[in-house]
């Protein structure tokens, strides 16, 4: 290999390097089964880092001094491994969603190709059940109108899935 | 049914668990023309809260919010008798016994009868209902070749779910993209008489007919 030509792979490597060290890709991300378009986040193996602003817009969550807070549920960060979880990189702070979902043992399935990240129902919803208290929801009916469970606190109610298929 | 009861302070709340939403459901709703409420849930939000596994399914809620009876089969027709062998009367002669009774009827369960019905620590079974939401989700927004490997995942991580099952063969073609359909499946199991296990009722006569092949 002629040296010019080496000078070219090594430079090719040197980039291909800082590429992966910060590589700012777009992508969506589903909470509560809402989907947010990111525009810059950065995606690794076990890691995925978005903006607090970020955060905040897809997910409602805070950071604040006491932990990660959405109104009156907060998930403190655990002190020793607080940089697993926030830094500060061009004037801005990230946060690593995936270092969150294994705290709060939320389950994220994530499609590569479309670069999409799902996060399933936290411990805490999940433990809902256990505590007999019926969870909440809202839907709409055929005419878009919305209901809630809880609009019929008072009466009993027999809740009963169907399917077309 | 619901004419009966629901001057005594009942309410039948139904939910779809349709990913095509109203555009799939509202023909059977509007065949029925109910009277109660019926929803429309795209997500399969109430599965995924409620943990349920197939359709269709019950459960009983209290004045007070709280969970009396769970996630069961719930048929209130005989509709689909001659597929799942299964008589809808008893089924609805408990719920009439509970909207009379409230907590005195023998149907409601104990707090620890529930709490162990309902406990599920399997994280299986919660990667497996994201794994689904996230094919949903990807089927919704356009792509739903890229959206079967999530299915897929799904129907391995909760073999028990139906649901998983039966919206996916729906939403595309089943044996081109999952090898197998519902009537394979169903056979597998043994035959649609054992497609549902039998409600949990206190001195029902009815046999699961799993024991009664034994």
């Amino acid at each position: 290999m002629q040296p010019k030509h080496l000078a070219a792979v090594v430079l090719l490597m040197v980039m291909g390097v800082s590429l992966a060290q910060a590589k700012e890709t777009r992508a969506t991300i589903v909470y509560d089964d809402v989907a947010t378009e990111i525009s810059s986040a950065d995606q690794q193996p076990g890691q995925l880092w978005i903006t607090t602003g970020d955060l905040t817009r897809s997910m409602q969550f805070e950071v604040k001094p006491q932990g990660v807070c959405r109104k009156e549920l907060c998930f403190p960060i655990p002190k020793t491994r607080k940089q697993a979880f926030l830094h500060e990189s061009s004037g801005k702070q990230w946060f690593n969603l995936l270092a969150f979902a294994d705290l709060v043992h939320q389950p994220v399935a994530h499609d590569e190709a479309l670069a999409t990240w799902y996060f399933g129902q936290r411990s805490d919803q999940r433990q809902m059940l256990t505590s007999l208290e019926a969870p909440n929801f809202t839907l709409p009916d055929m005419e878009g109108k919305l209901h809630s469970l809880a609009d019929f606190r008072g009466k009993k109610v027999f809740l009963v899935t169907w399917a077309s298929w | 049914m619901y004419q009966q009861l629901k001057d005594k302070n009942f309410e039948i709340i139904s939910v779809a668990q349709d990913t095509g939403g109203v555009k799939d459901a509202r023909p059977w709703i509007t065949a029925a023309k109910p009277t109660f409420t019926a929803l429309i849930d795209e997500k399969h939000l109430v599965s995924k809260l409620y943990n349920m596994v197939n359709v269709p399914t019950g459960v009983w809620i209290n004045e007070k919010g709280r969970i009396v009876r769970p996630n069961e089969v719930a048929f209130v027709d005989d509709r689909f008798k001659t597929f799942t062998g299964m008589d809808s009367a008893p089924y609805l002669n408990a719920l009439k016994d509970w909207v009379d009774k409230g907590a005195q009827s023998q149907y409601v369960m104990s707090p620890e009868q529930l709490k162990q019905k309902l406990s599920s620590n399997d994280p299986n079974i919660a990667l497996a209902a994201a794994e689904f939401g996230l094919g949903e989700q990807l089927y919704s927004r356009g792509h739903p070749s890229e959206a079967i490997p999530h299915f897929k995942e799904a129907q391995r991580l909760n073999p028990k779910s139906w649901n998983y099952k039966r919206q996916a063969y729906l939403l595309g073609d089943a044996k081109r993209d999952y090898g197998t359909t519902f009537k394979d499946e169903v056979e597998k199991i043994g035959g649609s008489k054992l497609y549902y296990t039998p409600p949990d009722l206190p001195g029902s006569t009815r046999k699961d007919p799993k024991d009664q092949q034994k």
